[in-house]
C-alpha cells in the first residue's frame, strides 16, 4: 500500500515523470492537431456530392431522373463520402490498441525512422507511430463529431448565404462552420480530455509518457501505489483545466446567442 | 413590348418529384419586366414558393427554361449575349438576385454590421470600411441606424426582416425576390416590413413577391399571379385578378381569403 518511504523511494524518479508529462502533452498536442484536420476533411468528404449524376448535362439528369430505377440510383453513388465512411466505421469498430500495434508494428515496420532524441528524451521512432495512430483514431470519432455540428446548421443559413452569391466554400468558412464548431464545442472538448487520457496506451509500444514512467519506476523500486497516485494526478491537472479552458471560450463564442 | 424589357424570362418550369409522380411546377411560363412588381397569390402547395426558389436555383428545377441576363441559368452551359457557348456560373447571377425568406435566415453568429458586409466584401472584393459606410447608409434608410452593432438575436422579428431586405441590397441587385415576407412576423409588424417593399418598388426595384397580404398585391403590385397545383392558372394586373377574376378555383380562392 502507501507509504511515506515509498513516495520518497518513488521521488527520485520524479525526473522520469516530468519527461513523460512533456511527452503526453506533445502526443495529445499533436493528435488533436491531426486528428482535427483529418475529421474536417472527412467530414466534408462524408456529406460530399460527388458522383457520375452530378457530371450528367442537365437535360440527361432530368431524363434519367424521371427513369428512375437502377441506372438512376447508381448514378448517385458518392465514392468519396462510401470511402470516407468505410475508415470511420472501421477506426470507430475496432479497439485502440488493435489500430496502435498494426500501425506500429505492420505500417511502420518497413520506415525507416531517424533515432533521434525530441527533447533529448522523447525517441522519435516510437513517438511518430503514436502519434499516427491517436490521430487516425480520434480523426474518425472527430469526423462523426463534426458531421453531426455542421448537419444541425438550419437550412435556411445556406439558402441565405447561397442567395448572397456566395460560394459553397464561402458559405462553410464564414456561414457554416463558425455556428457548427460553437455547437459542437462541448462535444469537441469531451474529445480533447479522452484523446489525453488514451495517449496513455501508447506505452504499450515504447512511447515514453506518463505511464512508461510509471512502469519504470515500479521496475527500479518494486513500489506501484505510488507511482499510480502520481500518475493519477498529473493526468487529472491536465485533463481537469483543459475542460474549463474549453467552457471559457464556450461561453465567450456564444455571444450572439443571449443576451 | 421589347423582349429587352424582359429581366427574366421562365419557359415551361417543371419540378417533378418521384418520377413525375409528385408535380410541384407543372409548366409554368412566364416574363418578368423590368421594374415590375409581381405578385405570386395561391393556396399553401400551390408550387409559389418553390416558383421563387427556382429563379435563383435553391430549388433545382427538372424542366423548361429560365433566362436570366441572358442566359438559361438552368443549364450547365449556355449561349451568352453574343451568342458564345460559356459556363454558367449561378453565384454570379445569384448576386444579382436579392432574396428574402420568410425566416430571416440572418447570420445569428455576426452583428448586423457583419451579415451586411460579408457578401459584398468576399464576393466583390469591396473594401470593408467602403461596405460599413454603405450598411450605415442603408440600415438608416430603414430605421434601425443605431442596430449596427446588435446580433439578429436582440432584434424584433419585424427589424430582422428589415435588415434582411437591406442585406440583399447591399449586392445591388437587379432584381429581389420575396418568399412570404411578412408570414413568420406578428401582426403588428407586418406594416413596417411592407413600408420598406413599398418604398423599394416606388424606387423602381424589380419584385416578385410571394405573399398573402392581399391588400400589398392589390396597392404595389403591377401584375398578380394566381397558381394552384404547380401550375400558372391566371394572370394580369391587380384589377383584374380581384375583381374580375375568371378562373373557378380563384374564385374559390379570393371567396376564402378576401
Amino acid at each position: 500500500m502507501l507509504s511515506a518511504a515509498g513516495f520518497a523511494k518513488t521521488w527520485k524518479y520524479i525526473e522520469l515523470f516530468k519527461e513523460g508529462l512533456v511527452c503526453t502533452v506533445s502526443l495529445s498536442a499533436l493528435t488533436v492537431l491531426f486528428g482535427f484536420f483529418l475529421a474536417l476533411f472527412l467530414a466534408v468528404f462524408r456529406l460530399s456530392d460527388i458522383n457520375v449524376f452530378r457530371f450528367l448535362s442537365r437535360e440527361s439528369q432530368w431524363r434519367l431522373r424521371e427513369k428512375g430505377g437502377f441506372v438512376y440510383a447508381a448514378s448517385r453513388f458518392n465514392p468519396v463520402s462510401f470511402l470516407a465512411t468505410v475508415y470511420v466505421e472501421i477506426f470507430r469498430a475496432t479497439p485502440m490498441l488493435v489500430q496502435l500495434f498494426f500501425i506500429y508494428y505492420v505500417l511502420f515496420a518497413g520506415v525507416e525512422l531517424p533515432s533521434f532524441k525530441l527533447f533529448g528524451f522523447i525517441r522519435f521512432d516510437r513517438f511518430v507511430p503514436g502519434v499516427v495512430a491517436l490521430a487516425l483514431n480520434s480523426g474518425a470519432y472527430l469526423c462523426e463529431i463534426i458531421r453531426a455540428g455542421i448537419q444541425s446548421i438550419d437550412g435556411g443559413q445556406t439558402e441565405a448565404a447561397r442567395s448572397l452569391g456566395l460560394s459553397q466554400w464561402q458559405n462553410m468558412r464564414f456561414v457554416v462552420l463558425p455556428q457548427a464548431v460553437k455547437n459542437i464545442l462541448p462535444a469537441i472538448a469531451n474529445e480533447f480530455v479522452t484523446i489525453i487520457k488514451e495517449s496513455s496506451i501508447c506505452y504499450t509500444i515504447g512511447v515514453q509518457e506518463i505511464m512508461y514512467a510509471v512502469a519504470s519506476t515500479k521496475g527500479a523500486t518494486y513500489r506501484i501505489a505510488e507511482p499510480l497516485v502520481i500518475a493519477t494526478v498529473i493526468y487529472f491537472c491536465l485533463t481537469f483545466p483543459t475542460s474549463k479552458i474549453i467552457a471559457y471560450f464556450e461561453r465567450r463564442m456564444s455571444r450572439g446567442d443571449k443576451r | 413590348m421589347a423582349t429587352r424589357d424582359n429581366i427574366i424570362q421562365v419557359k415551361d418550369l417543371k419540378k417533378h418529384y418521384n418520377q413525375g409522380k409528385i408535380k410541384a411546377l407543372d409548366g409554368v411560363t412566364v416574363d418578368i419586366q423590368r421594374g415590375d412588381v409581381m405578385v405570386v397569390i395561391g393556396p399553401s402547395g400551390s408550387g409559389k414558393s418553390t416558383f421563387l426558389r427556382s429563379l435563383n436555383l435553391l430549388e433545382e428545377p427538372t424542366g423548361g427554361s429560365i433566362h436570366f441576363g441572358g442566359m438559361d441559368i438552368t443549364k450547365k452551359k449556355s449561349k451568352d449575349a453574343n451568342g458564345n457557348l460559356v459556363k454558367v456560373n449561378i453565384n454570379l447571377h445569384r448576386q444579382k438576385m436579392g432574396m428574402v425568406f420568410q425566416h430571416f435566415n440572418l447570420f445569428p453568429h455576426m452583428t448586423i454590421l457583419d451579415n451586411m458586409t460579408l457578401a459584398p466584401v468576399q464576393v466583390k472584393g469591396m473594401k470593408k470600411d467602403e461596405a460599413e459606410e454603405k450598411a450605415k447608409h442603408l440600415l438608416e434608410r430603414v430605421g434601425l441606424g443605431d442596430r449596427a452593432n446588435a446580433y439578429p438575436i436582440q432584434l424584433s422579428g419585424g427589424q430582422k426582416q428589415r435588415i434582411a431586405i437591406v442585406r440583399a441590397l447591399m449586392m445591388e441587385p437587379e432584381v429581389m425576390l420575396f418568399d412570404e415576407p411578412t408570414s413568420a412576423l406578428d401582426p403588428e409588424m407586418v406594416g413596417e416590413v411592407l413600408e420598406v417593399m413599398k418604398e423599394l418598388a416606388r424606387g423602381g426595384m424589380t419584385m416578385v413577391v410571394v405573399t398573402h397580404e392581399m391588400g400589398f398585391a392589390r396597392e404595389v403590385g403591377n401584375r398578380v399571379l394566381f397558381m394552384d397545383h404547380g401550375q400558372l392558372l391566371e394572370q394580369g394586373t391587380p384589377a383584374e385578378i380581384f375583381d374580375h377574376p375568371q378562373h373557378p378555383r380563384l374564385h374559390d380562392f379570393l371567396s376564402k381569403v378576401l
